[in-house]
């Protein structure tokens, strides 16, 4: 508890940040800072200066070769993280071909559904009511004369309803006439929330996700906490943590902390009803106390000081606006603090209940945005710090209003840069009474209570994004304090090593000790799992690098060897490992890791490099491969492994106006005019594409020339003359006429306008796109826009409509010539199909009236690793 | 396409600095190093207006490979410093001041000495804010070592002074050395800022030529000039310095009621009540009390026996007098409603027993008249010293027993 008897020099200054700059790639590096003289006069003993940051520190190192599960994964977490593509507008073709590689996370249409299925009061409550002699249920004609001028049969609607249900995944399904009459005549008024309204909202939310894409911060402070052993000599210790489908499950899991950790039992389990942001806990008079915020509520359990005893919840408060910290005090059982984005700051006893300290909506020290507000205790139990993004105020909860001091400040006091704020504060108390740990996004700050404002020490983390987590452990008698730090979106983990004053005399200050150390992320076990086929490995790929959501660290002794473990948690749920040893004598500084080979990183994209399957010990394969199997066992039966929406449906509105493609090839625009109408006058086929049935690697198409020869020959007017198979014209109108006649027995249907002229239009793009963009791959369309393709065909008036040049002499903007080509590359996988596939045993050609079987067919083919999926657009928020 | 080329450049430069930051970050000292021989070529087209360009990175990154690598000396590090101080004008005096300060930790300080002189002189044109404050502190880092050689004449002056020798030529010396320390040093604390080290140096050197007036000036100044942070070193230097030249009680209580109104926590708090309680001023030990309850409010006293000691005396003396109650009842009130379960829980009771007798005896003393005899805790370490036999725990249970109106009249 004794001072320092010397501390660094600093200068010391008032006012705004001077120091301009910005996140500077190697700031941390090369400075002793300060240096501190020991007592002058005795030259004799060791040296007579120490740095503020010094390069001997204790060394460890990584045991394994990577992050390693130590949970079977939480397999019921599927939902993709959103992604700045789902909101970024990048034009619907753009939208739809990527879906296929991520999850629709904004399906909006589909969120509104779940909406209106699951509170119909609200969303059609009194209109409802007022309706609801207009509107007949019931398979009985409505009898009255009178009210069948004024009554709907809902029973047929909800019938077409459900057909369309039942028909959901094919690829041209269409709408009946009374459903769309039906929602074009009530969507305006049926729906009670008012449509501007609902933009509004949809559009707040659009910048709110996209806001929450730039910086989280509502998992500050971590979701994962580690419970140590009751008594030294017991291995056991328990880790508290979120999973679930919606990370609302809370999680007691005992651990046994041996050569690895490995959990013991099943957890206990609770549980809520919000998705758990934070768990922070505290160990008082032998009890642990876990806090766990979800956004608008807090709970507090309590785990009793024996083993084998269970958690038990002790207080839930519900608050109204969303909270942004809880943590729990390690002095007095059953406190806690909670801050809400009002500005609100609370103590929160179990047994008095709440009490305001301030409520302030603005900040600190000088203006900023943001609502998110931090709160800690100190060294006094009754003395509890308040945090915004500005700076760290400390107050007294005796006399909130009068009793308070500025603790740090962004500013010149603490020589931030400029745009620093603060991200974490973190009190340090296991460590030292007095210390506090402060992040801001680039530098890290040690600050002592008794000391406000100075920090006293300092140093650029250089991580690539703010550090969200925390977690010490505290080093005993005289050796040095181990400080992590991590993030969220980048699972960026940084170990540090500091000595605070060390219990021979002289106190000596703060000091930094050692170099700082990279730990594994989770990303990074990817190239250590066993093989697998590109979905599943995509799908691993995904999943391993969703951004983490809270680390916890624990240092215990096996025999003579010292291990600090670090528990990571994923937002999906997932909790892995890593263990340090503790390493020689640090005295000389060793090379370690220079013979060893690099360590992949997970952002080079090189993990094929490393070999595959094989991690340092075979125990951590094991834990790999017992890790994996459930995973991809759940993933096979998810939701999430099926198409989650149908094929798209496409328009060519956007692309060409009419009178754009009247001037490419005014005759035979007109010809497939005629055609087209005069198909539809006949209800006959007049697309030859067929999602036929594929084999998983598709063989190469046809031979170019070939290609090039049937395209000019349909250009040139010859529709269907050429055929797959050698298909004849007549063969065709034969098989025009069977299926006329099986039409007739058939219900009547009517194609929508829009969507029969959807469907010429691609049929004839499909079959210009062979020509022009030969497979392009759709993630690169840019490419496919640059360069000309090597297996040119003779220049046909296809190519030419198709040439970069000729669309820009044409006044078609360029923006338009990209998503043609991407639209065109889509398209360009139907006429691909090998002309002696099965499909000609069904021998319908006729896309609009043979859906239902389609849709059973080409689904599963659909799913296939090989080929991409479409879907039908979304709204993307 | 130069622009491509640039970009392709800056790319390959951006990537090249993220493995080493790579390395650096894995301890794998000799590929940073490599891949640093690599990075030097952006050196070449080095027109950024960045906050930080490459030479400056190459300088950072260099040091710490330098620092860090098994194989480096102190002559390759020395070399490879003077070339990053050509490097850019805008960063000579930090790279000097870092130089000197590797050195120092090396226990070169000669080396330190010279580099320091040698950056001192350095002239170029106009000195930015920056600048200014490098150059104060290198001043002030020379100012230091001279204090540091002037300390080493005088205690070689105090081993030999008796043979009165060479007395002459080493007291010239000293006073050259003194002459150039103060100078810098001076000029240094005139600044807001930390610093300890050369504060203590400059009063030391006025205490010895006895410029006492001097160096209660700079200590008042260091402890009291708003400008400058709330350092409780500034007023423990002061206290100490007042406690050396035998100053009046009164004005080492000021200082110390001051540090106590900074600092409650101090260690010194601890010096500062035995010498309020022996006071005659009733003032004086209503103070004390305040000084000792508001140091055992902190976390990190709750297991310090002295403090508790402390306490349990004055408490007892109170009692025993029966008069001023009302002062323990004022300072219990603002505390009874989390003492007793930060303090005399009944798990603490146990574990104090079980670590530490004579801090549950203390403690147990404070709650038996703080919470009465019925307190938890000070039944479980009266039963436990009873059982044990112990016979002071057996008094201090009558004690408690005999002075339960005390309580009354506190809890009242």
């Amino acid at each position: 508890m004794e001072f320092p008897g010397a501390l660094f020099p600093s200068y010391f200054g008032c006012g705004p940040p001077r120091d301009e700059g910005g996140p500077a790639p190697a700031a941390g590096w090369g400075e002793r800072g300060e240096v501190l003289g020991t007592r002058p006069g005795r030259r004799q003993a060791q040296p007579p200066f120490v740095p503020l940051r010094s390069h001997e520190g204790e060394s460890w190192t990584p045991a394994e070769a990577a992050a390693v599960p130590l949970l079977p994964p939480n397999t019921g977490c599927w939902i993709p993280a959103v992604t700045p593509q789902d909101i970024l507008y990048r034009g619907v073709l753009h939208r739809k071909l990527r879906t296929g590689r991520s999850g629709a996370a904004l399906d909006f249409a589909k969120q509104l559904g779940h909406f209106f299925v699951d509170h119909p009061e609200d969303a059609f409550g009194s209109l409802g009511q007022l309706l609801h002699k207009n509107f007949h249920l019931g398979d009985t004609r409505v009898r009255k004369r009178s009210a069948r001028d004024t009554t709907i049969r809902m029973t047929t609607l909800v019938e077409k309803i459900n057909h369309l249900e039942a028909r959901r995944g094919c690829p041209q399904h269409q709408f009946t006439s009374r459903l769309r009459l039906f929602s074009h005549l009530c969507r305006d008024w049926l729906f009670e929330v008012p449509l501007e309204l609902l933009a509004d909202c949809v559009h707040e939310e659009l910048l709110l996700q996209w806001a929450n894409l730039l910086f989280d911060d509502s998992s500050t402070g971590g979701a994962l906490a580690w419970l140590p052993p009751w008594d030294a000599s017991s291995h056991m210790g328990r880790l508290v943590y979120p999973g679930g489908l919606a990370m609302n499950h809370l999680y007691f899991q005992d651990v046994v902390l041996e050569e690895q950790p490995r959990a013991r039992g099943l957890p206990v389990q609770f549980e809520l009803n919000g998705r758990i942001r934070q768990v922070a806990a505290a160990r008082v008079d032998g009890q642990d106390f876990v806090g766990v915020r979800s956004d608008y509520h807090c709970g507090v359990w309590r785990m009793p000081g024996k083993t084998g005893a269970a958690p038990s919840p002790l207080q839930v408060i519900r608050t109204d606006v969303p909270a942004t910290c809880l943590t729990v005090s390690p002095h007095l059982s059953g406190e806690l603090s909670v801050c809400t984005q009002s500005g609100a700051v609370y103590l929160w006893n179990i047994e008095t209940g709440l009490q305001r300290l301030r409520h302030d909506p603005q900040t600190l020290f000088f203006r900023d945005h943001s609502p998110w507000r931090w709160s800690d205790f100190t060294a006094h139990p009754r003395v509890l710090s308040c945090a915004d993004r500005t700076g760290i105020l400390c107050l007294d909860a005796r006399a909130p209003a009068s009793c308070h001091f500025d603790f740090f400040k962004v500013g010149e006091e603490a020589k931030c840069q400029q745009g620093e704020r603060v991200v974490l504060p973190m009190y340090l108390g296991r460590a030292h009474p007095c210390q506090y740990l402060v992040t801001t996004q680039f530098a890290i700050y040690l600050l002592d209570e008794r000391l406000p404002l100075v920090p006293v020490l300092k140093w650029a983390h250089m991580m690539k994004a703010p550090p969200l987590f925390a977690d010490i452990v505290p080093g005993e008698s005289g050796r040095s304090h181990k400080v992590l730090l991590g993030t969220s979106h980048t699972q960026e983990l940084l170990l540090l090593q500091y000595t605070g004053e060390k219990t021979d005399s002289p106190h000596t200050a703060c000091q930094l000790t050692g170099p700082p150390q990279r730990l594994h992320s989770i990303a990074s076990c990817l190239p250590h799992l066993p093989t697998q086929l590109p979905l599943q490995h995509h799908l691993l790929q995904q999943r391993l690098s969703i951004p983490a959501a809270g680390l916890a660290a624990v240092q215990h002794e096996q025999g003579q060897q010292e291990s600090l473990l670090v528990f990571q948690l994923s937002e999906a749920g997932d909790v892995f490992y890593q263990t340090l040893r503790h390493g020689a004598p640090p005295t000389p500084v060793l090379d370690q890791g220079d013979e060893a080979e690099p360590a992949p990183t997970p952002n080079e994209g090189d993990e094929a490099a490393a070999p595959p399957g094989s991690p340092a010990l075979p125990a951590a394969a094991l834990r790999y491969r017992r890790w994996l199997r459930p995973l991809l066992r759940a993933w096979v039966t998810s939701p999430a492994s099926l198409c989650p929406s149908g094929p798209p449906t496409l328009s060519q509105r956007r692309l060409f106006t009419r009178k754009e493609l009247a001037e490419v090839a005014p005759n035979a625009l007109q010809q497939h005019k005629l055609q087209l109408q005069q198909a539809m006058r006949e209800r006959g086929c007049i697309q030859r594409w067929e999602p036929a049935p594929e084999p998983p690697t598709p063989p190469p198409s046809l031979e170019p020339n070939a290609l090039s020869a049937r395209l000019t020959a349909a250009w040139g007017g010859e529709w269907g003359a050429v055929g797959p198979a050698g298909s004849t014209l007549q063969r065709q109108q034969a098989l025009r006429e069977r299926r006329r006649r099986q039409k007739r027995n058939r219900a009547h249907r009517r194609l929508s306008a829009s969507f029969t002229s959807s469907v010429t239009y691609q049929s004839e793009l499909s079959e210009l796109s062979e020509g022009g963009t030969p497979h392009t791959p759709p993630a690169t369309p840019q490419v496919a826009a640059e360069c000309s393709p090597p297996r040119t065909p003779p220049p046909t008036s296809t190519e030419i409509l198709l040439s970069s040049q000729e669309l820009r002499s044409r006044g078609i903007p360029k923006e338009r010539r990209r998503t043609l080509r991407d639209y065109l590359s889509v398209w360009a996988e139907g006429p691909q199909d090998p002309p002696e596939a099965p499909s000609s045993t069904a021998g319908q050609r006729c896309i609009p009236s043979s859906q239902s079987q389609l849709s059973s067919s080409s689904q599963s083919q659909l799913s296939s690793a090989s080929q991409p999926r479409r879907k039908r657009p979304r709204m993307g928020f | 396409s130069s622009n491509e080329h640039r970009l392709n450049f800056w790319k390959s430069k951006e990537l090249c600095l993220s493995y080493i930051q790579d390395a650096l970050l894995q301890k794998q000292w000799k590929r940073a190093a490599e891949f640093l021989t690599s990075y030097i070529e952006s050196l070449e087209k080095d027109f950024s207006t960045v906050f930080m360009g490459p030479s400056e990175m190459i300088w950072r990154i260099g040091t710490e490979i330098l620092c860090s690598h098994s194989r480096s000396n102190i002559r390759e590090f020395n070399s490879f410093i003077e070339q990053m101080k050509t490097l850019g004008v805008k960063r000579y005096l930090k790279v000097c001041l870092e130089h000197a300060f590797h050195l120092l930790c090396n226990g070169l300080i000669d080396e330190a000495y010279q580099n320091l002189s040698l950056a001192e002189s350095w002239r170029f044109g106009e000195q930015t804010v920056l600048q200014d404050k490098e150059m104060k502190l290198i001043q002030a880092y020379r100012g230091l070592l001279d204090y540091y050689s002037w300390s080493n004449q005088k205690n070689i002056l105090l081993e030999y002074g008796k043979d009165g020798l060479e007395d002459l030529s080493v007291e010239q010396e000293m006073r050259a050395c003194f002459r150039k320390a103060a100078v810098n040093l001076k000029e240094i604390i005139k600044i807001p800022g930390v610093w300890d080290l050369f504060v203590k140096s400059y009063v030391d050197l006025l205490e010895f030529y006895g410029d006492h007036q001097e160096a209660r000036e700079v200590l008042t100044d260091y402890a009291y000039n708003s400008k400058f942070p709330a350092n409780p070193n500034a007023h423990v230097y002061f206290y100490q310095f007042l406690k050396r030249h035998g100053a009046p009680k009164k004005s080492l209580i000021s200082a110390l009621k001051i540090l106590h109104d900074i600092v409650p926590s101090h260690e010194l708090m601890i010096d500062f009540n035995t010498m309020l309680q022996k006071s005659k001023k009733r003032k004086r030990r209503r103070l004390g009390l305040e000084v000792i309850f508001a140091v055992l409010d902190y976390s990190g006293w709750k297991e310090n026996v002295k403090a508790w000691s402390c306490l349990a005396r004055q408490v007892k003396q109170i009692v025993i007098s029966e008069k001023h109650l009302d002062w323990i009842k004022q300072q219990w009130n603002s505390r009874k409603d989390w003492w007793p379960a930060f303090h005399f829980s009944r798990y603490l009771a146990k574990r104090n027993w079980q670590e530490d007798k004579s801090l549950s005896y203390e403690k147990a003393l404070v709650a038996g008249i703080l919470l009465g005899k019925d307190c938890k805790y000070f039944k479980y370490v009266s039963h436990q010293g009873c059982k044990a036999r112990v016979k002071r725990f057996r008094t201090l249970k009558k004690f408690v027993n005999k002075h339960s109106p005390a309580y009354l009249r506190i809890s009242g």
